[in-house]
């Protein structure tokens, strides 16, 4: 830390104590839940429900109860895992290269964005295993001793990189989530009155004593891995694109795919994570601490991103226009004009068009417009994984294997069931855990009070 | 065969002791004690256990021949139409699991269609009648055999008449009885018919030649070939024997370069017309103008003195190229007609005559039985029917309530006889009403003979014990004669008695009747028919008047492509083919051209009503838009619609999205009610016809998506996407090699190394005809399921090969080929490497394996895959408890839900003819193989071998500069090389000579 530190003061909306940063975030977790909560609980659980009903279906008669058929073998299987994977980004991204980069602005949504990670990736890893046709025999996938001579997993296949991205992936972003709860843990532990809660936060805690030592070496350790995750950051998503470059299907088979779904997932998980701060703050009474200053800066990410996306899509038009390939040239034509072209229309003007709006101070302050633009984004960067998924097989070389894809109702209600379960999940951890990391908002009080001295 | 010999090869393998070895030792005195003690010893352990029961096999006395999982074949004769192909029945353990083309047959060469391959599954149809009925109720043969007879008994003495209706019969043993049976009569009468039928080719050699015959054409021996309506390749008499001699007449490769010309007059679009060098659209009422203009060109140059009606002038441009040809190679060249006109059939013979072709490419000596239908009889009968003459009639090979024209009346005439008896297989539209039905048993399970042809003269052989209490026809009518002799002592006795008279070479006729039994055909001498020479004196060609050609739509009904007959409706099967054509599947559409349906604004799809004018018939179908369609005839086809169809509307996974089917009672409509009776025969054009749109829509089962929605410029031309390539003869001959193909330099050559075989594949897409018995004879040898129409609207039908069809604009019409597509089993398999699990690998035989056993089921491979040949068992479609899996090849998994599965190279055959090779101390040889879709296919269009041995005949194909390999730029390396089409054209572009 520099001795004149650089934070802006409208990270915070008034000055306030150290004791009434604590009780402030906490107040959620003491009081019994609201009615907002509830409704908002029932409602993900009621999803939750319908989705696990139509997998028990799905699992119980057949694969074939998607909508897929011989051409198009992946559609809202692999469009949901992509862009469940991509939401989890702007939680890694927030959390870890903002850190390394000291944005402060991260502190106040840093927590819920690294807890939208976890659950993203939790969403995300169903999808590859109930989209097996024979998904009991998921653990074929892992590197496990096992009997069956050589036979064993292939080091060559995406899908298996696939495994192992996404199991670090999952493992640092729970440790550097939780590392990160353990001041909070403690602090919880000190306040709390009941017994058998300050048992269960003092275990959680580890111990945490608060001493100059177990401080430094927690900033060392956070550091560290929140170099790893950065890492992580753009490896992940990198991998995940593989899964469509290292094929030789036109409109997969492309070296700009790397860069351009880590960028996506940023842009994706952003949007995502712009939408659920401001219904947090909403819900939770959070307004003290998420500021229209964060949205003005979250929104700003999201702006650039869009210039990105939108880069990558006009040059994936002109490698295809460079290269001559009849196939390549025939996979975007049909996606502006094909069958589809609506969707891909769609996801242009949600994903470039609508986000221009951004550049004007009024919509950057206004917390409901910000909100309509990132569901926006949210659904125009789950189009843009269809458009990539179904668009490219299903017209593919041989025009007599073309084939149309509709999804059936248990895909949309699958897909439905993972929002379920993310909202679960996401509500659970707002209810019983601190949404903003208190030991970090502290240290901000401390520094704008230090700005303010000097 | 193949697993319990694998198992005695481990074996060997693991404890050291080759049977080379045993031979060499010298083995003393204390080895033998040893051994012998080891084995003594072994033995008598081995025989304390208690042994399970063997079930599995039923033999009390184990034949002799009979080695469990091993093959049997047994020659005999197909029985699916009346083509009569030659078949080696294989069986395991005692049961028919596959069709094979009998290769030394002189009809099918060892080929056999899709109708053949398919009519396996009818053995062991659980729907099929197992005893006889009596008024609609299962019944005894001796109950059946009292009413009978009594019945028949009163009419001895009677006048009314007793009566047959078959279709083509000709079984000569059949032929006999019945004609002995119906003697016993004091009056009777034998009526037949087909559909389709040639009943106006026979009247017309009865005006030109003074006999009623059907010639054999020779296509192998012609140099140009005209067909007019005549669907040869496809449907019509005989595709098989038809597309073998076409395919001798167009060699490419080997010795001798032959290449016909072929020029196809027609109004809807066939394989015939496909294969066509020059195809000429034209109306059904052009026929006879057509005819009259080649006749009256062909006249003028022979200088016969010939009068004729004058031709028109309007179609120089569609006769004088090809009356060029014609004339260019008389005594080299066919015309075929197959329009039901006897007018155009004269014309046709007097062409024939003036070209010399009754020297060379038509047989009249050794005449054709395959189509003896005679529509005249049963004009005769339905008359009698009417005057309540008849007083027993016996219905065989027909069910003209569903395939004969109500309009012909026949239908009211059969409810007024007091005894009808059908010898119907299934529950049909007919056996609904008749008092008895005595259900004959499947061919593979009874005696027969037949003789397709005056030089062919098979056997029949059952191979299976019967399923059920049927009773052959001819051993039910000895019965009602009185007599008590099996349906073998039958064939025997007539063979004893008829044919040994005509044998070559045999002394006893136990050798005789052996060896045919073993051979599944007669060695005999054939009877030569003594025929008059055409005399142009007693035929008034002046009077033949053509027709005034009109602007009225008209409906042309046809036989489903691939069959030759109206009965494919109750194969599941032949329903799930696809019209390689119009690549419908499990329905019939009315295929209209495409400025017509503008006209109408119709969309493939839409709902609409078909009523040939003045009758009341009408038919609800939906409209199916084709390139390649005369704009004013639309063609709709029967075979469709039947009560027999009805039980497969609800075939497939059920499941909640399933839905309501677009089919309510059966499955398509029943086009053959609305065919012609007319004065010789049943006409398949019906004229004028009206259309009207019914405003809604359906879903078509469309295996490919119509082309008319392309975008223009991806239409998928030879210059496009090189997909399918095709060159004229010329081009071929004067400047090879003309196929530019990449070959990208191979970074790692030592990647696969495949120092034994090299398993490769050619096909040739000049030879292949579309007719896709290949795809039915994977779908028997592997074992691979039906999903129902529902499942194939979906796209997830599981063929192993499938004929894709491709469609090529130029100006005076289109251009179609046929791509057949399998696993390309490329050496830089796609598929392999994005496999997460290794259930897709490769052998060191250049195989692209797939280990059900191993697959989870991602999906990934397949959609890696450019050519998508793998399919995926979405839903687990094997059953347990079918009739229908008897025919399953023990040598072939079943495969299980949620894995992927493609073609094999028919790797099951490999391993046999390896282990065969093996035990007989030698190499594979080349030919010994053949996988299954090679064995069957009639045009020799699918080659199969060994790439590593430089004779064999894919080595030197794959060089040859036709050869391509399909999306090679991708860099796959596929082992099948597809050699380019070639048309017989002069002008290069694609387009047809001025």
């Amino acid at each position: 830390m520099s001795n004149a530190p650089r934070v802006d003061p409208k990270l915070l909306s008034d000055s306030m104590s150290m004791g009434s940063v604590t009780a402030q975030i906490c107040q959620g977790l003491d009081r019994p839940s609201s009615a907002l909560w509830w409704g908002a609980f029932l409602a993900a659980a009621t999803a939750l429900g319908i989705g696990v009903a139509a997998v028990a279906y799905q699992l119980r008669v057949g694969i074939g109860t998607w909508g897929l058929n011989n051409t198009v073998g992946w559609a809202f299987d692999i469009t949901n895992f992509v862009f469940w994977i991509g939401i989890g980004h702007a939680g890694t991204f927030i959390s870890a290269i903002l850190f390394l980069f000291r944005q402060r602005w991260r502190t106040s949504v840093g927590r819920s964005a690294e807890a939208v990670t976890i659950f993203a990736v939790i969403c995300a890893a169903l999808f590859p295993i109930i989209h097996l046709g024979r998904p009991w025999l998921t653990f074929w996938m892992f590197p496990y001793p096992n009997f069956r001579g050589p036979l064993w997993i292939n080091f060559r296949s995406p899908l298996v990189w696939d495994v192992f991205a996404i199991a670090t992936y999952f493992t640092i972003s729970v440790l550097f989530w939780y590392l990160g709860l353990l001041p909070d843990f403690a602090s919880i532990r000190e306040r709390t009155r009941s017994r058998l809660r300050r048992k269960i936060y003092g275990l959680l805690s580890l111990g945490w004593t608060g001493s100059q030592q177990t401080w430094m070496r927690y900033e060392t350790v956070y550091l560290l891995i929140a170099g790893l995750a950065t890492a992580l950051v753009i490896s992940v998503h990198s991998i995940v694109s593989w899964d469509f470059a290292a094929s030789i299907i036109p409109g997969w088979h492309s070296t700009v795919f790397p860069p351009y779904f880590v960028i996506g997932a940023i842009f994706s998980g952003m949007a995502m994570v712009l939408a659920l701060t401001a219904l947090a703050r909403r819900m939770m009474h959070l307004e003290a601490f998420i500021t229209v200053r964060h949205f003005d800066l979250m929104s700003k990410v999201l702006l650039f991103g869009s210039l990105v996306i939108g880069l990558t899509y006009v040059s994936e038009i002109f490698f295809a226009l460079y290269s001559g390939d009849e196939f390549e040239l025939f996979v975007y034509a049909n996606r502006i004009s094909g069958t589809t072209w609506g969707l891909y229309h769609a996801m242009i003007i949600l994903n470039v068009g609508l986000p221009q709006l951004i550049w004007f101070r009024r919509i950057r302050a206004s917390i409901p417009a910000l909100f309509f633009i990132a569901v926006g984004i949210s659904v125009g960067m789950w189009i843009e994984r269809f458009v990539i998924v179904m668009g490219s097989l299903h017209r593919d070389y041989l025009p007599a294997n073309w084939a149309d894809y509709t999804p059936t109702w248990i895909e949309l209600a699958t897909l439905l069931g993972s929002f379920g379960l993310f909202f679960v999940l996401y509500l659970l951890f707002c209810r019983f855990l601190p949404v903003i990391s208190i030991s970090e908002v502290k240290q901000l009080v401390a520094d704008i009070a230090r700005r303010e001295e000097t | 065969m193949v697993r319990i010999e694998m198992k005695k090869d481990e074996g060997r393998r693991k404890s050291g002791l080759g049977s080379a070895s045993l031979d060499e030792e010298r083995l003393d005195r204390r080895d033998f004690l040893i051994r012998a003690g080891f084995t003594l010893g072994s033995s008598t352990v081995a025989a304390c256990g208690f042994a399970p029961v063997e079930k599995a096999i039923p033999y009390l006395i184990e034949p002799e021949e009979v080695t469990p999982g091993e093959p049997l074949f047994f020659a005999s004769s197909c029985s699916a139409c009346p083509a009569g192909c030659g078949l080696l029945v294989k069986t395991i353990d005692g049961r028919p699991i596959k069709l094979e083309g009998n290769p030394e047959h002189p009809i099918s060469g060892g080929a056999l269609c899709s109708v053949g391959q398919a009519s396996i599954l009818h053995l062991y149809d659980s729907q099929r009648l197992r005893h006889p009925l009596r008024a609609g109720q299962p019944s005894s043969w001796t109950e059946i055999d009292r009413e009978i007879s009594d019945q028949l008994e009163a009419l001895r003495g009677e006048k009314r008449r007793v009566c047959f209706l078959t279709g083509t019969v000709h079984s000569p043993t059949q032929r006999e009885l019945i004609n002995r049976f119906l003697s016993t009569f004091e009056s009777s009468h034998w009526a037949s018919y087909d559909t389709p039928s040639c009943s106006a080719i026979v009247e017309a050699y009865e005006q030109t030649h003074g006999i009623r015959l059907l010639p054999q054409y020779q296509f192998d021996k012609a140099e140009v070939i005209v067909g007019l309506n005549a669907d040869f390749l496809g449907t019509w008499i005989s595709p098989v024997e038809f597309a073998r001699g076409y395919r001798t007449g167009r060699a490419l490769e080997g010795s001798r370069l032959r290449f016909s010309y072929h020029a196809q007059y027609e109004s809807r679009l066939t394989l015939t017309g496909a294969k066509a060098d020059d195809r000429f659209c034209v109306t059904p009422d052009q026929f006879l103008p057509i005819l009259t203009g080649l006749a009256a060109r062909i006249v003028e140059r022979s200088e016969k003195e010939i009068s004729l009606p004058a031709p028109e002038a309007s179609f120089d441009q569609l006769l004088d190229p090809v009356v060029e040809k014609l004339w260019g190679s008389r005594g080299r060249s066919l015309l075929v007609c197959g329009v039901q006109d006897v007018r155009c059939q004269v014309l046709a013979n007097l062409i024939n005559e003036l070209l010399g072709a009754y020297r060379r490419s038509i047989d009249l000596r050794y005449p054709s039985f395959q189509r003896t239908g005679d529509e005249a009889g049963v004009a005769e009968l339905t008359s009698l029917l009417h005057e309540q003459e008849v007083g027993a009639l016996f219905l065989l090979g027909v069910n003209p309530a569903y395939d004969f024209p109500r309009e012909a009346q026949l239908l009211d005439g059969l409810q007024k006889v007091p005894c009808l008896v059908s010898f119907a297989p299934y529950r049909d539209e007919t056996s609904e009403f008749a008092h008895f039905v005595c259900p004959p048993p499947h061919f593979l399970e009874s005696w027969g003979d037949s003789s397709p042809t005056a030089r062919v003269l098979n056997l029949v052989q059952p191979t299976v014990q019967k399923l059920g209490e049927t009773r052959t026809i001819i051993e039910s009518l000895s019965r009602w004669l009185g007599e008590t002799a099996s349906d073998r002592e039958l064939v025997e006795k007539h063979w004893r008695e008829h044919i040994f008279s005509r044998q070559v070479g045999f002394r006893a006729f136990e050798d005789f009747w052996t060896k045919t039994l073993h051979d599944g055909l007669a060695p005999i001498r054939p009877e030569r028919l003594q025929v008059r020479p055409f005399q142009f004196e007693s035929i008034e060609f002046a009077a033949i008047t053509p027709s005034q050609t009109s602007d009225t739509v008209s409906l042309e009904l046809y036989p489903p492509t691939p069959a030759t007959d109206a009965s494919p409706s109750s194969n599941p099967w032949l329903l799930e083919l696809p019209d390689p054509l119009t690549q419908t599947v499990w329905t019939n559409v009315l295929i209209i051209g495409i400025a017509h349906a503008r006209s109408l604004g119709l969309e493939t799809g839409d709902l609409v009503e078909v009523s040939p004018t003045g009758t009341g018939d009408s038919l609800e179908v939906p409209v199916l838009i084709q390139p390649g369609q005369h704009e004013r005839v639309v063609a709709l086809s029967y075979g469709y619609g039947s009560k027999n169809s009805s039980r497969f509307i609800g075939t497939g996974p059920q499941w909640l999205e399933r839905g309501e089917s677009t089919w309510k009672t059966a499955i398509g409509v029943n086009a053959a009610k609305l065919l012609k009776p007319g004065e010789f025969g049943l006409h398949s054009v019906v004229t004028p016809v009206e259309i009207k749109a019914l405003g809604r829509r359906t879903e078509i089962p469309l295996v490919q998506k119509p082309e008319s929605s392309f975008p223009e410029r991806f239409r998928h031309t030879p210059e496009g996407r090189g997909i399918l390539r095709e060159m004229t003869l010329e081009t071929l001959l004067s400047t090879r090699p003309i196929i530019e193909t990449e070959h990208p330099e191979d970074l790692w050559p030592q990647d696969h190394r495949y120092p034994g075989h090299h398993w490769a594949m050619m096909i040739d897409l000049g030879a292949c005809t579309g007719c896709s018995a290949c795809v039915i004879a994977c779908q028997a040898e592997n074992n691979i399921p039906v999903v129902g129409p529902d499942e194939s609207q979906r796209r997830r039908a599981l063929h192993w090969i499938r004929i894709q069809r491709y469609f090529t604009d130029h100006d005076e019409g289109v251009d179609v080929a046929f791509q057949p597509m399998l696993c390309q089993h490329c050496d830089n398999a796609p598929c392999e490497s994005v496999c997460p699990v290794l259930a897709t690998v490769h052998s060191e035989e250049g195989l692209n394996q797939q280990v059900y056993n191993r697959c989870v089921g991602t999906r990934y491979c397949a959609n890696n895959c450019p050519y998508k040949v793998r399919t995926f068992n979405w839903f687990e479609y094997s059953a347990n408890d079918q009739l229908e899996n008897l025919q399953l090849n023990p040598d072939v998994t079943v495969r299980s839900r949620g894995v992927m599965e493609k073609c094999s190279f028919c790797t099951q055959r490999i391993v046999g003819a390896r282990i065969q090779a093996k035990r007989e101390g030698r190499e594979i040889e080349e030919g010994e193989l053949q996988t299954a879709c090679q064995q069957t296919c009639p045009s020799q269009a699918i080659i199969f071998g060994d790439r590593n041995d430089p004779e064999s005949l894919v080595s030197k194909l794959r060089q040859s500069p036709r050869g391509y390999r399909l999306l090679e730029e991708l860099n796959t390396k596929p082992s099948i090389t597809y050699l380019a089409a070639v048309r017989n054209r002069e002008s290069e572009g694609g387009e047809p000579d001025e």
